[in-house]
């Protein structure tokens, strides 16, 4: 064995668990307070440093709430397939630590004989194709439960998933093709000096569809149709307890990091910011400063919009966000041919032009399936 | 040295799970230890430095055939079928004699008679080149898996409509 390669391979991945592992506590805070001032509640701010009166903001609710899921029951129902109702939130949290790996923080304590897994030739590819992984999670975790409630809301979850893969992979597409590689560092090389893709309106609309599928991927309000309280309990993981249900939700949360760091690294411009010249280091920080933006946005959201319905939320994916991905693939490859001439009046019209054409479909559309939305039929109540 | 454990690991794992997944009575355990054994495959293809074919191996088989499978047993009665009966059929010995004939008439001789593997250095299927490859001499059988694709995909959502429209009727009377 060649104990060298194990090393840099730990070097590679044991910094990438520890600090999202810890970003995570961090955001459950973070969520719980901020959707507590939306809602005009205080939010967790007792615990603190133990066995001293310092609450410091409630900041050490997470580890409190850590160790009440480690010493919590674990409860398996009597008809659930043992084996897989234990695996599901194993493989629900695997993926989306694999694909922590995929984004393209360049740590200073890496160097150019390290194992980067982002300068792979496909790496935007591997992140779609693991994060699809998560699908079966969630069907896995609602079919082992024998539940009724966990296989609605694993059937609704991968039936969302698999119709939002699709404008969201689509929206990355125009990334690629504009950039002409899948290597997430060249991606984010190539947006260097603030010519991030939000800043053009291909890769605006791009992105906002990017960010919506996001959301509907990892089963953010207001797609949470899956674990829809009012509706079927916690959804898939009603029959979850104890540290596999802190298991789902750790997967949930990494899950929404590294999408968030795939929409940074797709549309703003990855680790670029003010100050790299002088302290290369500090792209890191500006990479996790913008997935936390990402993040904010996902909490805000969370806490002003209601829950969609399940029509509205396919007729969304189908009839709106796919031909308008489309759409958008297609003024990408003119805006590209148009960029190739270099200049700069063809550039303005091209701009102008798409601008104009985005806006015009998008609200063609809205306006086309505004009148099919009819008010909910009611079929086995009154 | 370290490429010859990851082999056998990974065979292993694509093996076993292509026999649990034959011996399986229960479809849903059947189907995930089927996903299990693409996951190998995909293993397989990375150790050969054909990482596009790996990460398209996992988007398609366990991301798209594995969700297709589970929804198609999702709409069948009797999913869980009981573990303990044993799988056997009257034919099982002769089945196993010709299986040994196929392999020792037809596959052996296959394997001798194949050159030794090229290191794997030398060719280079990088992503680059295969798309190059798509686009020049691929061009037209790409168009038309593309446009196979889509007819099998208009005519499925067709066949489904026709289904559901005379409900549809029926609650409007």
């Amino acid at each position: 064995m060649n104990f060298e390669l194990l090393i840099d391979i730990l070097i590679a991945t044991v910094p990438l668990m520890l600090i999202f592992a810890t970003l995570f506590a961090f955001t459950t805070w973070l969520e719980r307070k901020a959707l507590a001032r939306i809602q005009n509640r205080i939010g967790p701010n007792k615990v603190g440093i133990p066995c001293t009166r310092i609450s410091l903001f409630g900041l050490g609710q997470p580890a409190a709430d850590g160790i009440k899921m480690l010493f919590k029951e674990d409860i398996v129902p009597r008809g659930a397939d043992r084996l897989f109702h234990l695996l599901a939130p194993i493989l629900a949290l695997i993926p989306s630590m694999l694909v922590l790996c995929f984004l393209p923080l360049d740590f200073p304590w890496l160097n150019e004989n390290s194992v980067k897994a982002f300068l792979l030739d496909g790496a935007v590819i591997f992140f779609f194709a693991i994060t699809g992984l998560n699908t079966l999670a969630v069907f896995m975790a609602g079919w082992a439960s024998r539940n009724k409630y966990s296989l609605l809301g694993g059937m609704r979850a991968v039936a969302q998933m698999v119709s939002y893969e699709i404008p969201l992979v689509l929206s990355a597409v125009i990334v690629v093709m504009m950039v002409g590689s899948l290597n997430a560092a060249e991606i984010a090389k190539a947006q260097t000096g603030w010519d991030w893709f939000v800043f053009s309106p291909w890769g605006f609309a791009a992105f906002v569809i990017f960010f919506i599928a996001a959301l509907a991927e990892t089963n953010r309000s207001p797609f949470d149709l899956p674990e829809a309280e009012s509706e079927i309990i916690a959804g898939y993981f009603t029959e979850y307890s104890g540290f596999k249900f802190a298991l789902f939700f750790l997967g949930e949360y990494i899950a929404m990091f590294a999408i968030s760091g795939l929409a940074v690294t797709l549309f703003l411009g990855g680790g670029d910011g003010p100050g790299l010249a002088v302290l290369p280091w500090l792209s890191v920080i500006w990479f996790l400063a913008k997935i936390f933006a990402l993040i904010a946005v996902m909490i805000w959201l969370r806490g002003t919009l209601p829950r969609l319905r399940v029509d509205q939320l396919m007729g969304f994916a189908w009839k709106f966000m796919l031909p308008l991905s489309i759409l958008n693939i297609l003024v990408a490859g003119f805006a590209w041919h148009a960029e190739q001439l270099d200049n700069t009046f063809i550039t303005v019209i091209t701009w102008v032009i798409s601008l104009a054409i985005l806006y015009g479909a998008a609200s063609g559309l809205n306006q086309l399936n505004r009148g099919k939305v009819r008010p909910r039929e009611y079929k086995y109540a009154e | 040295m370290n490429e010859e454990i990851a082999f056998w690991i990974l065979s292993a794992i694509a093996v076993l799970g292509a026999l649990v997944a034959v011996r399986k009575r229960n479809l849903i355990h059947g189907v995930f230890a089927l996903l299990v054994f693409f996951a190998g495959l995909s293993g397989l293809f990375l150790l050969l430095l054909a990482e596009f074919i790996a990460a398209v191996q996992v988007l398609v088989y366990i991301g798209a055939v594995g969700v297709l499978l589970l929804f198609a047993i999702m709409l069948t009665e009797r999913v869980a079928g009981d573990d303990g009966r044993r799988m056997t059929s009257r034919g099982s010995f002769w089945g196993l004699v010709v299986a040994v004939a196929v392999f020792v008439v037809l596959l052996l001789p296959a394997i001798q008679e194949l050159p030794p593997p090229e290191a794997a250095q030398a060719i280079d299927p990088s992503v680059k080149q295969l798309g190059h490859k798509l686009m020049n001499p691929y061009v037209v059988t790409l168009e038309v898996l593309a446009l196979l694709l889509t007819a099998a995909l208009i005519g499925a959502v067709t066949a489904a409509q026709g289904v559901r429209m005379p409900k549809e009727e029926d609650s409007q009377e």
